[in-house]
């Protein structure tokens, strides 16, 4: 017998699962297939099949400069918040110091704050301190809130790297750069380049803080946003939708798996 | 730091171990992220409390010069009601989401981790990955749903269940519209920790109960869930606490019924007559809120809570 679930409790729990990932799914599967119908609003019932709105998406060189706008936010805040992500969950993990709790309370803060909070802070920053609002504003921004979110996938993985590979290399002579660059960054490498992907996604389409402290130069939540509040070209934006949630979900799939065969090719070396 | 770490070399019984240095200093390694935090972190949210006691006001450059500190805002704030009221209110909405999805959540999480279903990692990931594309595109998504005209209301109309005369009105742009939508939203996530808990939950414990004669009900009710009652906490509060301060659902989907604590700050920064002072106020007010909350309830934040699986 079953401790936790009897079979009928079991059957009623996976109909239920499956009812809410229905529930999940079906508002994106309505965009899917609107994104093809011919008519400008969105309403049953549907009239026909058409590529058109996709053609005219790619051309629309607006929406086209908004996504590598996010694109190039996105690549540069994410390097930055790797980057100090690396050296806080080194300090956190490999070293013992007094006011570690503190230390990693500033650095986890920024998951709890309000953003409308935090956007309008930084807005009143850049005011007092005279700095206009352009796309480096918003990658200062997004480096403070996909921090926390890199440390939390960093640390857990530096933890079960053994110290022992690190004193090794460095008794057989290899200086302090040389020890992290082949041999730790290679053992962290997974859970770099998953950091990599939360703070790049996070930030392509992070709207509440860009848009205090974004410029004249549009990001693509920001678009989307305008794009959103007057719908006047709706099955665009749907067929735009489409698209990065198809790529969206293909990052989040393929780097789950590259994360789990990696982890398993390198426990089992360790 | 050598003298200290000389003297501990000669107290430590194994020497070898201790000339091991393969990474920098603590404050090599923690200067510059702990910097970046205190400059655009702290330093900004300093700002705002500035102005919201008038030590800073529009237009000033750096240093108090003729604004003089006064609690004035604050005490309008704490006596009008108006604001507080909304307050209330974003709370109230906050509240019913938060709850009504941990309850949805939680058989979702139990199935998962305690069915002994095979694919559990799959099916987390299922479930998870929603969430993790683009928000306003979910948003989005409903807002076509919901219309007036929207896909559902002519899905009713074309079938012949509802006459166009009658769409089901005040889906969309409504108080309604701006809870189901962040549920929508958020309930993927809260499942996390609910799973992480009840994943390590011990099974010996159930099988315990069990053969000292509980029945699967009492087993839940006395082992299970109080076991499982942090993680439930810690995702009850990873919801709450972001969708107070919520914006940018109610801006869309919210209309006039479902204007939210957030929406007013904005507005007092944004529209044709900016009030930062009390905007300040509003803002530090919802930080102090969301501050005592993390603080009181630290003990089930634990981070480790949504990095497993």
């Amino acid at each position: 017998m079953d401790v936790a679930l009897s079979k009928n409790g079991a059957r009623i729990l996976k109909a239920f699962f499956a009812l809410v990932v229905v529930f999940l799914y079906a508002p994106i599967v309505v965009l899917l297939v609107f994104s093809f119908n011919k008519a400008t609003i969105p309403a049953f019932p549907l009239s026909g099949f058409t590529l058109h709105w996709y053609h005219e998406f790619l051309s629309n060189s607006e929406l086209k400069s908004s996504l590598k706008t996010s694109a190039i936010v996105a690549a540069i805040s994410s390097v930055g918040a790797v980057f100090l992500g690396i050296l806080s969950a080194i300090a956190l993990v490999r070293h013992r110091f007094r006011g570690t709790g503190a230390v990693s309370a500033l650095l986890l803060s920024p998951l709890v704050i309000p953003y409308v909070v935090f956007g309008l802070a930084l807005l009143l920053l850049f005011h007092t301190a005279g700095i206009p609002r352009s796309i480096f504003t918003v990658v200062i921004g997004h480096i403070v809130i996909t921090l926390p979110y890199t440390i939390l996938v960093l640390m857990p993985r530096l933890q079960q790297i053994d110290v022992t590979l690190e004193e090794a290399a460095y008794d057989l002579g290899a200086g302090r750069v040389r020890t992290f660059v082949s041999i730790t960054l290679p053992l962290l490498l997974p859970a770099v380049v998953s950091a990599y992907l939360i703070a790049f996604t996070t930030s392509f389409d992070e709207y509440a803080v860009a848009s205090f402290v974004v410029g004249t130069q549009a990001t693509f939540p920001i678009y989307l946003y305008a794009a959103l509040r007057f719908p006047s070209n709706l099955p665009q934006v749907i067929a735009v939708a489409v698209v990065v949630i198809s790529i969206s979900l293909f990052v989040v799939i393929a780097a789950e798996i590259g994360r789990r065969v990696a982890e398993r090719r390198l426990g089992a070396e360790g | 730091m050598a003298v200290e770490a000389r003297t501990e070399q000669l107290a430590e019984p194994r020497p070898r171990r201790r000339r091991y240095r393969p990474s920098m200093s603590v404050p090599g390694l923690l200067g510059l992220p702990v910097a970046w935090l205190a400059v655009f972190f702290l330093v900004p949210i300093g700002i705002v409390a500035g102005y919201s006691v008038n030590l800073l006001s529009f237009g000033s450059v750096f240093g108090p010069a003729s604004h003089g500190f006064t609690l004035q805002a604050w005490h309008d704030f704490l006596h009008s009601g108006v604001y507080l009221r909304l307050f209330w209110k974003s709370v109230k909405m906050s509240l019913l989401v938060s709850i009504a999805i941990v309850v949805l959540a939680y058989p979702l999480a139990y199935y998962l981790a305690l069915s002994g279903t095979k694919r559990k990692y799959v099916l987390l990931l299922l479930l998870i990955a929603p969430f993790l594309t683009s928000y306003l595109l979910r948003v989005l998504a409903w807002k076509v749903i919901l219309g007036d005209n929207g896909v559902l209301n002519s899905f009713f109309f074309w079938t012949g269940l509802r006459s166009p005369e009658h769409p089901f009105s005040q889906l969309l742009y409504s108080r309604f519209a701006v809870m189901l939508v962040l549920g929508y939203i958020w309930l993927p996530f809260v499942a996390l920790p609910i799973f992480v808990s009840l994943e390590s939950l011990d099974r010996g414990l159930l099988e315990a109960a069990s053969d000292l004669g509980a029945s699967r009900l009492t087993a839940f009710r006395k082992v299970t869930l109080p076991l499982s009652l942090p993680g439930v906490v810690a995702a009850f509060l990873f919801v709450f606490i972001p969708t107070i301060g919520e914006f940018v659902t109610p801006s869309l989907v919210g209309g006039a019924n479902g204007y939210m604590y957030g929406n007013q700050i904005v507005d007092l920064f944004e529209t044709g007559f900016p009030d930062w002072q009390t905007g300040s106020v509003l803002a530090i007010f919802l930080l102090g809120v969301v501050v005592l909350l993390t603080l009181v309830f630290s003990r089930f934040l634990q981070p480790r809570q949504v990095t497993a699986g």
